[in-house]
């Protein structure tokens, strides 16, 4: 039998395969339980019922822990965590390759010597409002680099991996000259943002970095089905009518956007943008919108739940999200591959 | 119906030049069968034709007007092209695959219809693999991962279909049902067929229209009877032979000989 249903109301259309979205759904619900635990948990941990309490008297001492401090972090980590994702899957569908992420195509790169420039040498006169503005200048710049060097009457996913590698190594080299060139305090400052954080989340941060996404995400809709198709040969998709260069360019660029925006308010956090969109892939295959909102939930999860243990595990340290996406998604990965491999 | 032409094309790649000043009408609603021997130009032209190579000079006409001036997606819609060594995507499923075909007929709301799902349907059925519709392509034999790739093509349902060597990988009872299938595709819903075969005898019984082609020039065209004689294969493939009458089909039979003088 067909496990693919369909979903029809008038013109509109669209193919529903609704294994996928089972298990998106329990993912979604494992979001929701992250969530919880990351409003709940802290220097002072409530139990359900306080949380409630919290929820719903915002201005009560309880409260401001939850409405000023908890919340707006964690709601910073899902949009972080998710944008990174997308971005992370759509690279992959692009250079056709489960390795492509923004860390390999230069994008986190270019997102880190852009803040790390900043940090060095415009934060003392403007402050760090501007700080997002750099990294996300910073990405799009290294991918434009990373585009035009690979550019040969367009250009082929292959050469955009080798390209974006090749340009990673020197971001990286720019990076630590700036760092080991600046006073301490600005090489600290920039360290953690580097590990990649999600620490003194605000409200106004919030929204602005909800709007960019917001923005990113209206962008995605219509390009999704291109997206899908960009896994396809060259010559299969011309065939059944993609403009090719244009689909490949502009999907980078919305990539190169996701993660920018990401990296610029949560740090440069390594690793989601190659495991969540891996895992999303194992969970539901066969690319899809369900591949897509599993993708960028997982990628959720796993940014809160890093900051949740950065700042629970020794307290009252409160250690970058990024060691925690490294240190627990690293060998977790690594153990996947092999069980996978055996 | 759907006209498709050469006129006075070059192309090549990078500098080298394949494609000669070459000019062609395929004729409309007939099966046409691209001849010639390896490395003669035949995946080139046909490339050509379905704009996935740009004309250093000349150009492809379909329907009246150039090719290359034409959204892609309308061509697609009129233009579907089965390459030689096409590669799926990784994890994707026969019927995955298929539906792709699809795309040239959906828009941002429409994305799956009715008639996508019928014709997705149709094209598996016609090509024998509802059995494996939810298998990954990349664990299809050599021949089932060929008629999945044939039923993308026949879910794209255009007028126009360009097949390069679709019966490469299948056995003999295979070549024969894809060639069937093509010919039934012809005949009921006036498609136009072009494909390369390098089965002559085949390409004699199905085609309507040869195109002979060496060195990338068109050498001779026409019916199989005018196309398929002994000099004319002489001077296709430098290859001896003898043309017979096929006894049961009256189409040319081509028995080879060696290549060596003393065959
Ligand atoms: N991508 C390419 N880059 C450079 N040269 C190519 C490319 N593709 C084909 N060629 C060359 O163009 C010539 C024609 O190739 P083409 O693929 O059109 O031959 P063909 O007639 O289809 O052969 P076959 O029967 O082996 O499939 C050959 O000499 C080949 O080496
Ligand atoms: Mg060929």
């Amino acid at each position: 039998m067909s496990e693919i249903g369909a979903l029809r109301i008038g013109a509109f259309s669209r193919a529903v395969v609704w294994r996928s979205w089972r298990r998106v759904a329990i993912v979604a619900m494992l979001l929701g339980l992250a969530l919880v635990a990351c409003l709940s948990l802290g220097k002072v941990p409530l139990p359900p019922h306080e949380l409630r309490a919290a929820l719903m008297a915002p201005g009560s001492d309880i409260g401001l822990i939850v409405w000023q401090l908890r919340l707006p972090r964690t709601l910073l980590g899902v949009m972080a965590g998710g944008a990174l994702a997308l971005s992370g899957w759509l690279l992959q569908q692009v250079v056709r390759n489960p390795l492509a992420s923004p860390d390999t195509l230069g994008v986190t790169g270019g997102a880190s010597a852009g803040a790390v420039c900043y940090l060095a040498f415009l934060a003392s006169t403007l402050g760090s409002t501007w700080l997002p503005l750099a990294a996300a200048t910073g990405a799009l710049t290294a991918v434009g680099l990373v585009y035009a060097m690979a550019w040969q009457q367009g250009v082929t996913p292959l050469r955009l991996v080798l390209m974006g590698i090749g340009l990673s190594a020197m971001l990286a080299a720019v990076t630590t000259f700036v760092l080991l060139s600046s006073p301490l305090s600005t090489t600290l400052s920039a360290y953690v943002w580097l590990t990649g954080s999600v620490y003194g989340s605000n409200w106004t941060e919030v929204l602005r970095l909800a709007s960019w996404f917001a923005g990113a995400l209206l962008m995605m809709v219509p390009l999704m089905r291109f997206a899908l198709l960009a896994s396809l040969d060259d010559a299969l998709a011309v065939g059944i009518g993609v403009r090719v260069q244009l689909s490949r360019g502009t999907l980078t660029l919305l990539a190169a956007g996701l993660a920018g925006i990401a990296v610029a308010w949560g740090g440069a956090i390594a690793f989601v943008g190659l495991v969540a969109p891996h895992l999303a892939r194992r969970l539901v295959p066969g690319p899809g919108a369900a591949q897509i909102v599993m993708a960028s939930m997982i990628g959720s999860v796993m940014v809160i739940l890093a900051d949740l243990l950065g700042r629970t595990l020794f307290l009252p340290l409160d250690l970058p999200a990024g060691i925690f996406v490294a240190a627990v998604g690293a060998p977790f990965f690594l153990g996947l591959l092999i069980w996978q491999v055996r | 119906m759907t006209t498709i032409a050469a006129h006075e094309l070059s192309l090549g790649y990078q500098r080298q030049k394949i494609l000669h000043e070459l000019s062609l009408v395929l004729p409309e609603g007939r099966v046409s069968v691209l001849v010639g021997s390896n490395g003669c130009g035949k995946s080139t032209l046909l490339k050509a034709l379905a704009r996935l190579l740009t004309p250093w000079q000349g150009n492809v006409i379909l329907e009246g007007y150039d090719i290359q001036q034409q959204p892609t997606k309308a061509v697609a819609r009129l233009l579907s092209l089965l390459p030689q060594h096409p590669v799926a995507p990784e994890g994707i499923t026969v019927r995955q695959l298929v539906r792709l075909g699809r795309h040239p007929h959906q828009g941002w709301l429409a994305q799956w219809s009715e008639q996508d799902e019928r014709k997705v349907e149709e094209a598996l059925t016609r090509t024998e693999l509802n059995a494996f519709a939810e298998r990954r392509v990349e664990t299809l034999s050599g021949g089932q991962r060929q008629r999945a790739w044939i039923a993308m093509a026949v879910a794209q349902d255009t007028p126009l279909m360009l097949l390069d060597e679709p019966t490469s990988f299948l056995d003999l009872a295979h070549q024969m049902e894809v060639l069937e299938l093509l010919a039934s595709l012809n005949r009921e819903s006036g498609k136009t067929i072009v494909m390369v075969l390098h089965d002559l005898n085949l390409a004699c019984r199905y085609a309507d229209h040869i195109v002979a082609m060496r060195e990338g020039r068109i050498l001779a065209q026409g019916t199989p009877h005018e196309v398929i004689t002994r000099e004319r294969v002489k001077e296709i493939f430098h290859l001896d032979c003898q043309v017979i009458d096929d006894p049961y089909f009256h189409t040319p039979l081509c028995i080879p000989f060696a290549r060596r003088e003393d065959a």
